[in-house]
Formats: structure tokens, C-alpha cells, sequence
């Protein structure tokens, strides 16, 4: 007796493993319950190992969630969705990298949507994970996907081996530059090579006149001191994953932030016009309105800013310089799609994302342009650059080749709890000594050190 | 006769009072849904909030929160950022409040003289303009006319009066010592037709009467408005002044719009200080900004008596 329950039991979770994986619906399920003798017993079982989430998969429609500025500069999307009909596709609630909602759901155990697609790593996943909210990819995700996602950014997306984010958009740091005023101001239509190339070209565009301004970045710190630092060398962190702002590589970056200040519009500390403050920010209004000569930023800003210029094509990119005798290193990130560990569809989910990541018009609109946008970011798998390599598209443009190399020399931002705001809380401090209120940049990057430490020891 | 009397005054006694809960039923049946709305809505809220003030409660966290009593408010107490952060919002409140009680008195006494009828509901519904149009197009709107490169004012500034340059134009957003007054400015303007129409309503309520007996007597503009208007106006004020008071130390949607998070900047105030603490670092430390709130209110609580007694009436 008690032998033959073993075998229901075998039979009935294996009807139940292929119930949850929408091998079987739930009459095929009821009616193996019956021929293999469970009757009521099967549904015992199905209710005790918990088949309530199936009976919710079916009764809802995959449902993934968009931060709103990726359909914004991706109008392929909807095209893919039109490949699974009935998908509930939403924008998330997520103004400034808001993740509330996610979390008061997942308190409840519960989750509006399968998947959210917009988690930058270093951002926010390890606060979701924190949580609880979000799930590894690693049961769901094919396995020949998991091995086309290019090594560096496998790493970036995983924490402790599993998978926590399925790449979607590649960012690389790296520069551009106007070629109408540096031709003006006689310089090389070529990449400085080095920072003081770079300084040089810099102080010749804004003394010659060509442009008021002779080079400009984005003054948040994961966007300027994390890879300056990598310029000089990608070892700038600390065992747990902290960003080592006094690490000789980050004061060498400050200092250098200081001396292309000389030359950069005068506003380029000031908070951006949206995300608070994080986007729309002084440098780009400067590239955009052709006021500076070079742009360090990632790669896809500039090209975005361009398709304001008289002669777009006047735009011209390069690796980011680097230190003198320094790695030459700079920092990429990737935006991608969280499981949440609520949700529901999480078969569905995959196969929805993989569709997503590996369609090829939403990379020809991101690479070429549409009418609407010029996004220029790049996909996260060796498959597709292969593809590429080995029939070039009409369509393609040589920054690509540039920022997958770049991808090879990048190196992410160490996912922390703090990744994000560790640059938030110190940003007072090395300011302090870009406004000249401090004099020494060791001292200021050991009070930005000192204030990280402080807020990471309350509670 | 006396027992009888004995009998009666009971019988009206035990009337009245049935009378009276009769009363007091329907009145409670009538109060509940507003009464329900009020506890669920705004009492239970402030008294969850007070207990996670009492709490190391962290959002992001799974472990249940724990009573650690007045740990928070003696961290917050003692946390410089806290006091700089209401420093900033007091230096906000200062340069705000006159201005948004001063121009709109003035802007309704001379609207308040238009005589013609319809030039004077013209005058009325423009200054309702900008009432009317949302917060986010405000806040657009104004940091484009602010924007240091490409905003009108600097525009105007540099290129058509000269007298600034590229280099030296001001940075009126961002993080400056400018950034306070230019969105107080925001906020007046704002403001100031919706103002207006309070003004003009305690205005219309002054028997034109007295105002021609104190002209007649030999009273001059200054006197009728010094003597008559304004002792009128005050109950008018007070309800602003504290309204704006309250309004103008809680800020927080246009700070972290012009500012975001940057810990050096002017519009990091203890309203974004608490959001912070609550919705950005670590772990979420929501029992801490709790008590960053309270501590928040009960100054302002203080400073609004201290106005109520100031406009309190007089004579």
C-alpha cells in the first residue's frame, strides 16, 4: 500500500511538473489523476505542492513590464509582442529607478507583472534581490543562451553563479566628437589616443574658438570617475564591492575631471532637466547644441545628441583615452530583465525575452536609426556580432565595431547595495575640490570614502 | 400633588433622554462615513507612521522590524544632515512666504479697482492661468526659461543685453546658491493669481461704504489701506501664511526634480532627506526617515502656532 502511494505520488508530480510547464492543461491533468487511480487524491497532492500559480498562469496573459524610456528609443518592441498574442505589455511604475511597487508586492507574495525589463545591475538588482523580489534566470533560460551572452557581461548580471538579469541593452563609456569644430580648430579627425592628447585638443578648440566649449562630460560619478578611474586601471574596488574612491586610479580621475573642467561649459555640475536629475543633463544640451568639441559619455548619448546637429554625420567616436602608461580600461553596463520571483508565465517570460534580446530589428534600429531615434545601443551576444562579422549588413555603422571592442577593454561597476548610491553620497565631496573648495584630492576622495562608510554603518 | 410632581419629573427626565440618544444615533449615523474616512485615511497612516518611527523597520529587508524605541530619534537628533537639510527648507520658506503673500495683496487691491466689468473678469481669469496648468509643465516650463545654455533668461542675459558672457552667465539651477530664490520665484508666480482670487474675495466682503466714509473724512489711499484693507484682509493672510508656511517647508516634487539626490545641493532638504533615507539608500530605512518626518512636523506644528497667535484677531 504504502509502495503503490510512491508511485502515485511519482506519477502525479511528474503530471504536475508538466502541468506547471504548460506541457499539459489542466483537463489533461485532471484526467491522468483519474487513470492512474488518484481521483481525489491527485488533487490533494496538486493542491499541497501548491498548482494554484498554473491555474493563474492560465487565467493570465504573459505580462512584462518596460521602463518607459526603452520604448521610447526602441520601436521595434511592438513588433516583437505582436509574436505572442494576448501579452499584457505595461510600463513601469518605475520614475527614477523606483522599485516600491515590485517590493510591497512581493511582501505579499504576489507580482502584477512576469518580468521587468529595464534592471541595470549595479543599480538596483542587488536591492531586488535583497528583497526578494526577483528570481535566477538559470532554470528557465536556455542553456545555449546563457553561453552566447558575452563573458563580461554574464558576470556583470550574476551574483553568486546564478543569473539575476538577462542582458538586453549594452552601454559602453567611451567619446565623440564634433568633426565640424575640430576640423575648425584644426586639429586631426582622429581620437586622442591619451588624456593629455585629449587636454591638448580640448584647450586648442575652446582658445582657437571653433566651439565655446572644448570638452564636456556627465558629471555623475558611475558616468565620469568610474571610467576615468578605468582609464588608468579597472582595479579601483574594494573586496565587498565598493568603489575605491581613494585608490590612486580615482584621485588621478578627479584630478583630471578638474583640468577638463577648464575647458568644459561652466554648468556641467549641475543636476540633469529629468529622472531626478539624472538625465537631460548640461553636457548633453552643450554636444547637442554644437557648442563643444569633445563628448565623453556612453556611446549611445552622443549619437542621440547628433541628430540635432546641421550635418549629423559631422559625429565622429572613439575609445575613451587613456591614462598615460595607464589599462585603458572603461566602464560598460547593460539593461536587462528581471524574473520576478512572484510573478507568473516564467516559461513564457523566457521565451518572450529571449525573442526580445535576439530580434534582429530592434538591433538594425538601435545600430542605423529609425525616424524617431538613434539609440545606438548594442546587443549583449557573440552570436549575433559573429552574424555581423561574418555578412556585414548594409545597414551596419563602424561604431559598433568600436564598442564591442571597447566591451573587451570595459569592465562593470561591482554590483553592491550601495552601487549606485555610493556615488550619490560622496558626489558633495569631490565636488568640493572640482570647486576648488578643496585643495587636495586625496583628502576629498577620503571624506567621499569616510561618507559612503558613515551611511553604509547607520542602522 | 407632591407625589405626583415626583412621578412627572422622572417621566420628562427619562423623555429627554431618549430624546437626546435618539439625536445623538442619527447624528453618529450621518458622522460615520466621514468619521471612517478620517481614521482610515488620516489617522491610522499618522499612528502607523509614529510606530515605525519607534521601529529599525528597513523595506528592502525580509527580517521583521524590531522596537528599538527612540533609537531613530536620537540618531536624527544628533545627524547634522538632518538640521542642515531644515536649515535649507527654513532658508526656502523665508525667501518664499513674503513674496506670496506680498505681490498677490497688491496685484488684488488693483485688480479690485477695475471697474469695467469685463475687463475686470479678463484680469481675473488670466491671473487664474497659471493655477490652472499642471506641475509638471510648471516645472518644465521654468527649468527651460532657467537652463544656463539654452533658457530664454540667460539668452537674453548674454546675447541681447551683454552683460554676461558664456562663461559667466548665471546658473540659476543644478545645485547653486541661486537655485533657492529661482524656484521661489517659480513658486510666486505660480501661485500668485490663485492668491489673488483669496485677496479679492476678503476684498469684495468691504462695504464700499466705509471705504468712501474714510475717503469723505479725509483719509488718504495709504490711510484706507494701512487702517480699513488690511486689518480685513488679515484673517485672509493668516489662513495663507500658514497654509504656504506648511506648504513651503514640506517641498519635495520640485527639489528632487531641480536637484535629485546630490547631498550638497541647496534643494536637499529634510523632505528629501527623509525620501532618501526611505526610498533610495540601502536597505530602505524607513523606521529612521519616519522619524525624520515627525521631527519634520512637530517644528512645523510649532512654528504654525507661533503664526496662528501672531494673525490671531485682534480688536
Amino acid at each position: 500500500m504504502v509502495e503503490r502511494n510512491e508511485i502515485e505520488l511519482k506519477l502525479q508530480e511528474a503530471n504536475r511538473r508538466q502541468l506547471l510547464q504548460g506541457k499539459i492543461d489542466r483537463r489533461e491533468f485532471i484526467s491522468r489523476s483519474m487513470v492512474t487511480g488518484l481521483g481525489l487524491a491527485g488533487v490533494g497532492v496538486a493542491t499541497k505542492y501548491g498548482v494554484g500559480p498554473a491555474y493563474a498562469a492560465e487565467g493570465r496573459p504573459l505580462t512584462p513590464t518596460f521602463y518607459d524610456w526603452i520604448e521610447g528609443l526602441h520601436p521595434g518592441i511592438p513588433g516583437v509582442n505582436e509574436r505572442f498574442p494576448g501579452i499584457n505589455y505595461q510600463i513601469a511604475p518605475v520614475q527614477g529607478f523606483g522599485i516600491e511597487r515590485f517590493v510591497a508586492e512581493s511582501k505579499k507574495s504576489d507580482s502584477t507583472w512576469d518580468v521587468y525589463v529595464g534592471q541595470t545591475p549595479f543599480v538596483e538588482m542587488t536591492s531586488l534581490i535583497e528583497a526578494d523580489v526577483i528570481e535566477p534566470w538559470d532554470n528557465y533560460i536556455p542553456a545555449d543562451v546563457i553561453d552566447d551572452i558575452i563573458p563580461s557581461i554574464r558576470e556583470e548580471c550574476s551574483v553568486n553563479g546564478k543569473l539575476y538579469n538577462w542582458p538586453f541593452l549594452l552601454d559602453v563609456v567611451g567619446m565623440g566628437w564634433h568633426s565640424g569644430v575640430t576640423n575648425k580648430a584644426g586639429l586631426v579627425d582622429a581620437a586622442p589616443a591619451t588624456w593629455d592628447e585629449f587636454l591638448d585638443g580640448a584647450n586648442t578648440i575652446k582658445e582657437s574658438g571653433a566651439a565655446p566649449f572644448g570638452a564636456t562630460f556627465d558629471a555623475h560619478g558611475w558616468r565620469s570617475v568610474a571610467p576615468l578611474a578605468h582609464s588608468g586601471s579597472s582595479d579601483v574596488y574594494t573586496p565587498e564591492g565598493l568603489f575605491d574612491f581613494t585608490s590612486d586610479a580615482a584621485v588621478e580621475a578627479l584630478v583630471l575631471m578638474k583640468k577638463i573642467m577648464q575647458t568644459s561649459n561652466p554648468d556641467i555640475l549641475l543636476s540633469g532637466a529629468s529622472d531626478g536629475g539624472v538625465n537631460g543633463t548640461p553636457d548633453e544640451v552643450a554636444f547637442s547644441t554644437q557648442r563643444v568639441g569633445y563628448y565623453v559619455k556612453y556611446f549611445n548619448a552622443p549619437l542621440r545628441m547628433a541628430q540635432y546637429w546641421d550635418d549629423p554625420k559631422q559625429l565622429h567616436m572613439g575609445p575613451l583615452p587613456k591614462v598615460s602608461g595607464g589599462e585603458g580600461s572603461t566602464v560598460f553596463w547593460t539593461t536587462g530583465c528581471a524574473l520576478f520571483k512572484h510573478g507568473q508565465n516564467k516559461e513564457k517570460a523566457a521565451e518572450y525575452i529571449q525573442s526580445l534580446t535576439y530580434d534582429r530589428q530592434i538591433w538594425k534600429d538601435s545600430i542605423a536609426g529609425t525616424e524617431t531615434a538613434h539609440v545606438g545601443q548594442l546587443p549583449p551576444y557573440s552570436s549575433i556580432y559573429k552574424e555581423w562579422g561574418e555578412s556585414k549588413p548594409d545597414w551596419m555603422l563602424p561604431f559598433v565595431g568600436l564598442v564591442r571592442g571597447q566591451l573587451d577593454r570595459a569592465k562593470s561597476i561591482d554590483n553592491h547595495l550601495f552601487g549606485l548610491s555610493q556615488f550619490q553620497i560622496g558626489q558633495p565631496f569631490w565636488e568640493a575640490f572640482l570647486k576648488g573648495e578643496e585643495s587636495d584630492p586625496r583628502v576629498a576622495m577620503q571624506n567621499v570614502t569616510d561618507a559612503v562608510r558613515a551611511e553604509m554603518n547607520r542602522g | 400633588m407632591d407625589r405626583g410632581a415626583e412621578i412627572t419629573v422622572p417621566q420628562s427626565v427619562a423623555t429627554a433622554r431618549k430624546h437626546k440618544i435618539r439625536q445623538s444615533i442619527s447624528a453618529w449615523t450621518f458622522l460615520i462615513p466621514a468619521l471612517m474616512f478620517f481614521v482610515c485615511y488620516q489617522v491610522y497612516p499618522i499612528f502607523r507612521i509614529v510606530w515605525i518611527s519607534f521601529t529599525d523597520f528597513e523595506f528592502l529587508s525580509t527580517e521583521p522590524a524590531n522596537w528599538i524605541g527612540f533609537g531613530n530619534y536620537i540618531e536624527a537628533y544628533n545627524d547634522p544632515l538632518m538640521w542642515k537639510s531644515m536649515g535649507r527648507a527654513a532658508l526656502f520658506t523665508v525667501m518664499f512666504l513674503p513674496g506670496t503673500i506680498i505681490f498677490p495683496l497688491i496685484l488684488a487691491i488693483l485688480v479690485d479697482r477695475v471697474r469695467h466689468p469685463l475687463l475686470a473678469t479678463l484680469y481675473r481669469l488670466i491671473l487664474l492661468i497659471p493655477a490652472l496648468i499642471p506641475s509638471t509643465l510648471v516645472f518644465v516650463l521654468w527649468k527651460w526659461m532657467y537652463n544656463y545654455q539654452i533658457g530664454p533668461i540667460n539668452y537674453m542675459l548674454v546675447e541681447v543685453f551683454n552683460i554676461f558672457t558664456f562663461y559667466n552667465a548665471p546658473q540659476w539651477l543644478g545645485g547653486t546658491n541661486l537655485t533657492l530664490p529661482s524656484i521661489a520665484i517659480m513658486e510666486i508666480w505660480w501661485g500668485l493669481g490663485y492668491h489673488a482670487i483669496f485677496f479679492l474675495a476678503g476684498l469684495a466682503s468691504i462695504p464700499r461704504e466705509m471705504l468712501e466714509a474714510a475717503r469723505l473724512d479725509g483719509a488718504n489711499e495709504w490711510h484706507v489701506f494701512w487702517h480699513i484693507t488690511l486689518p480685513r484682509l488679515a484673517p485672509i493672510m493668516m489662513i495663507l501664511v500658514v497654509l504656504r508656511f506648511g506648504t513651503s517647508m514640506a517641498v519635495i516634487d520640485e527639489y528632487l526634480i531641480f536637484g535629485g539626490f546630490n547631498r550638497g545641493a541647496p534643494t536637499y532638504t529634510w523632505t528629501v532627506y527623509m525620501y532618501d533615507q526611505a526610498f533610495n539608500i540601502g536597505l530602505w530605512r524607513q523606521g529612521f526617515a519616519a522619524a525624520v518626518g515627525m521631527i519634520g512636523a512637530a517644528v512645523m506644528v510649532f512654528f504654525v502656532a507661533g503664526l496662528v497667535y501672531i494673525f490671531r484677531p485682534r480688536g
